[in-house]
């Protein structure tokens, strides 16, 4: 009997020591494409180099780019897979859908609307000159006053109905309403401020200054504490909110807790970057595909790694390194993020409703 | 109605049934029942009478529109969750299809309220997870994802679920629906198994009048206007299983506890035999449509199957006949 026990013990200790092996990968892996960031782009650099600029303080061209372009960026870029990846991630759990991602509560049109109002409605007095120095500033909290709107009344919402799926339809009615409104501004703004509004949309890392990463790193910091935190909670909804009542967990507070968290990471993510796809839908499928497992004590570890590798990676491919051309973030990870979501359908035909 | 045990759950003139907005759905008549320590009691009734949202109000998933739900002396609204989650066990009829997630992860979510808010493991939750995985047979299954189970296997996973929450009362509705006949025994015979020598009180939904009436040591039959709480035999004795069946073609017999379709009767047969041979010759004589008489004077038909293995002899006032089967019996029967 008590060797038993001891053969079942061992025999679930053994994933583990493989998954601390993978973790032990990933970091290394992360740290590889992290400094592969830096040192690629448009003019490639010497590692001798940059590890100067970043200790001594040169004054070169070098350290000019090192440390007010390719490092924010490559933080930023990190950052954003974090946030994407750990939100979609809660979720579908919470919805129990493999195809949510961190926009289905219409955080991301909330954000465009914010921004559409700032770029579209006032086009009349803004030049795109003026979007420069004080407009980032104007659009990050255009943009976040629309996320955090789109945010209030969603948990507003998800603590009056009882129901998630109702939760996400309605959250789904709420993005498309409000990107009717975007539609209806941009059919009568002009064509610079809508090329402006466009280019928006297609998402961007570079344009961060230092206290707008300050901010970013903080709600960063924030919303992954609360995911940390949401944790066991993640564990028992997997199950649906039934049973993990029936468990013991208090539901609306799990929500809250939870859509808190995506709201806090989606919304600053998109209110610095614009709405960037595919990675908070991808990321934790390519985690629970390595891992083979739906515990999210490994999940949320295993995303926010993947999804910074993720994210750096497509930044490094969206800089076409070697060529002065500069592709659309968000056309990278979506072209990264849709094979998966496709693999991802394509397996689960056997188990419909099945994540 | 004085029990000597402690009644570990009763309600009293308890409304269940959903609320939108300011109105309230009442399902059921004030319902009034307890459960004792170690009882096994199912529910029995039509669908959507309300059953469900019977065990999910008890269980605190539901609201309670009126009256009293009182678990272990106490008030069920004057429990948390959490202390509610330590005390009663569910499981519905929704199935659990989550891919990745293994026999030993579904089992372990069962301590979910009794481990800190990461979720950590002491040593006494692994024994008892591996102990309710003993206890339901499936130590062999323990790394086997839930998505690649049985129906059958994956109710038992369920039930070494609640195992591992360690709780007193088990609430599971339809366990054994849309499972095979053998799996069906093997959860009715470990619920059984469950409450007579590990002393819970499982309360369990089920449409299966028989086994219930067999296993179960009370019913809470659950009808439009009333409903009724006794051991299984006193509501045969009393009639209630009849309510059931108000306008139905199906009759409960209080007889031998089996069920009787309702036909017109084409004559009446002498059943000359014994023994599981007289049985089961009168159920099929039964099923095409003749009545047994008890006395083989002023019966146009007469059926041996005396003496002779495997051959049924009919007489009648115009021939006499010999059939190797029951199945040629009844075809010979059907055009009479």
């Amino acid at each position: 009997m008590k060797s038993e026990k001891n053969i079942n013990s061992e025999f679930y200790s053994s994933p583990g020591r493989e998954r601390q092996l993978i973790f032990a990968g990933l970091g290394v892996l992360l740290l590889i494409i992290f400094t592969l960031d830096i040192f690629l782009g448009s003019v490639s650099l010497r590692p001798q180099d940059v590890i100067r600029s970043i200790f001594a303080d040169t004054g070169t061209n070098i350290e000019t780019i090192v440390m007010k372009f390719r490092l924010p960026k490559a933080l930023t870029a990190l950052m954003v897979g974090i946030a994407l990846s750990v939100s979609g991630l809660q979720m579908q759990t919470v919805f129990r859908n493999p195809m949510a991602g961190p926009y289905v509560l219409g955080i991301s049109s909330g954000a465009s609307l914010g921004v559409a109002f700032v770029i579209l409605g006032f086009s009349a007095t803004l030049t795109p000159e003026s979007l420069q120095g004080f407009g980032t500033w104007a659009l990050v909290a255009a943009s976040w006053l629309g996320a955090g709107a789109v945010m209030i009344l969603i948990m507003f919402i998800s603590m009056k109905v009882r129901d998630i799926l109702t939760v996400l339809i309605l959250g789904i009615m709420l993005s498309s309403g409000i990107s009717a409104i975007v539609s209806i501004m941009q059919y009568f703004s002009n064509e610079t401020m809508l090329k402006a509004y466009v280019i928006w949309t297609m998402g961007s890392l570079g344009n961060l200054t230092t206290q707008q990463l300050q901010v970013l790193v903080f709600s960063l910091a924030v919303g992954v504490l609360l995911s940390l935190f949401s944790v066991k909670m993640l564990n028992a909804l997997l199950l649906g909110e039934n049973y993990a009542g029936s468990i013991g967990l208090n539901v609306r507070f799990a929500r809250l807790i939870i859509f808190a968290s995506t709201s806090i990471l989606t919304g600053s993510v998109t209110a610095f970057c614009g709405p960037i796809g595919f990675i908070g839908i991808a990321v934790p499928h390519i985690a629970r595909i390595i891992f083979k497992t739906s515990d999210h004590k490994v999940l949320v570890p295993a995303t926010i790694m993947l999804g910074g590798v993720i994210m750096l990676a497509s930044d490094i491919i969206s800089q076409l390194p070697g060529s002065e051309k500069v592709l659309p973030v968000n056309s990278v990870t979506s072209l990264i993020g849709i094979p998966v979501v496709i693999w991802v359908i394509l397996r689960n035909r056997k188990y419909s409703g099945a994540f | 109605m004085d029990t000597s045990r402690e009644k570990i759950l009763s309600f009293e003139s308890l409304l269940i049934g959903y609320k939108s907005g300011r109105n309230f759905n009442i399902l059921l008549p004030p319902l009034n029942a307890f459960a004792i320590k170690g009882e096994l009691i199912a529910v029995i009734g039509q669908n959507g009478i309300g059953k469900s949202t019977l065990l999910r109000t008890i269980t605190g998933l539901q609201e309670i529109l009126g009256g009293a739900v009182f678990l272990k002396k106490k008030v069920l609204d004057e429990y948390s969750r959490y202390d509610l989650a330590q005390n009663i066990g569910y499981i519905s009829t929704e199935p659990v299809r989550v891919s990745n997630m293994r026999v030993y992860d579904l089992v372990s979510l069962g301590r979910y309220p009794h481990t800190n808010w990461i979720g950590k493991f002491s040593f006494t939750d692994r024994e008892k997870v591996s102990d309710a995985i003993d206890k339901v047979g499936m130590q062999h299954l323990t790394g086997r994802y839930i998505n690649e189970l049985s129906d059958g296997e994956r109710q038992r996973a369920m039930i070494a679920r609640i195992l591992a929450q360690d709780t007193d009362i088990m609430v599971m509705d339809e366990p054994t629906a849309f499972l095979d006949i053998r799996s069906k025994y093997e959860i009715v015979h470990l619920l059984h198994d469950l409450s007579k020598n590990k002393g819970k009180t499982i309360i369990f939904s089920t449409h299966d009048l028989l086994t219930a009436i067999s296993e179960s040591d009370k019913i809470w039959l659950t009808l439009k206007d009333s409903f009724i709480e006794g051991a299984p035999e006193d509501l045969i004795l009393n009639g209630a299983f009849n309510m059931l069946f108000d306008d139905s073609s199906v009759n409960f017999s209080t007889s031998d506890g089996s069920f009787i379709f309702r036909r017109e009767m084409r004559g009446r047969i002498f059943v000359d035999a014994e023994g599981v041979e007289k049985f089961w010759t009168e159920k099929a004589v039964n099923r095409a449509g003749f009545e047994i008489s008890n006395d083989p004077a002023g019966v146009k038909i007469k059926i041996s199957a005396r003496h002779n293995h495997n051959k049924w002899t009919v007489c009648t006032d115009s021939a006499t006949l010999e059939f190797g089967s029951i199945y040629e019996l009844v075809n010979w029967l059907n055009y009479q």
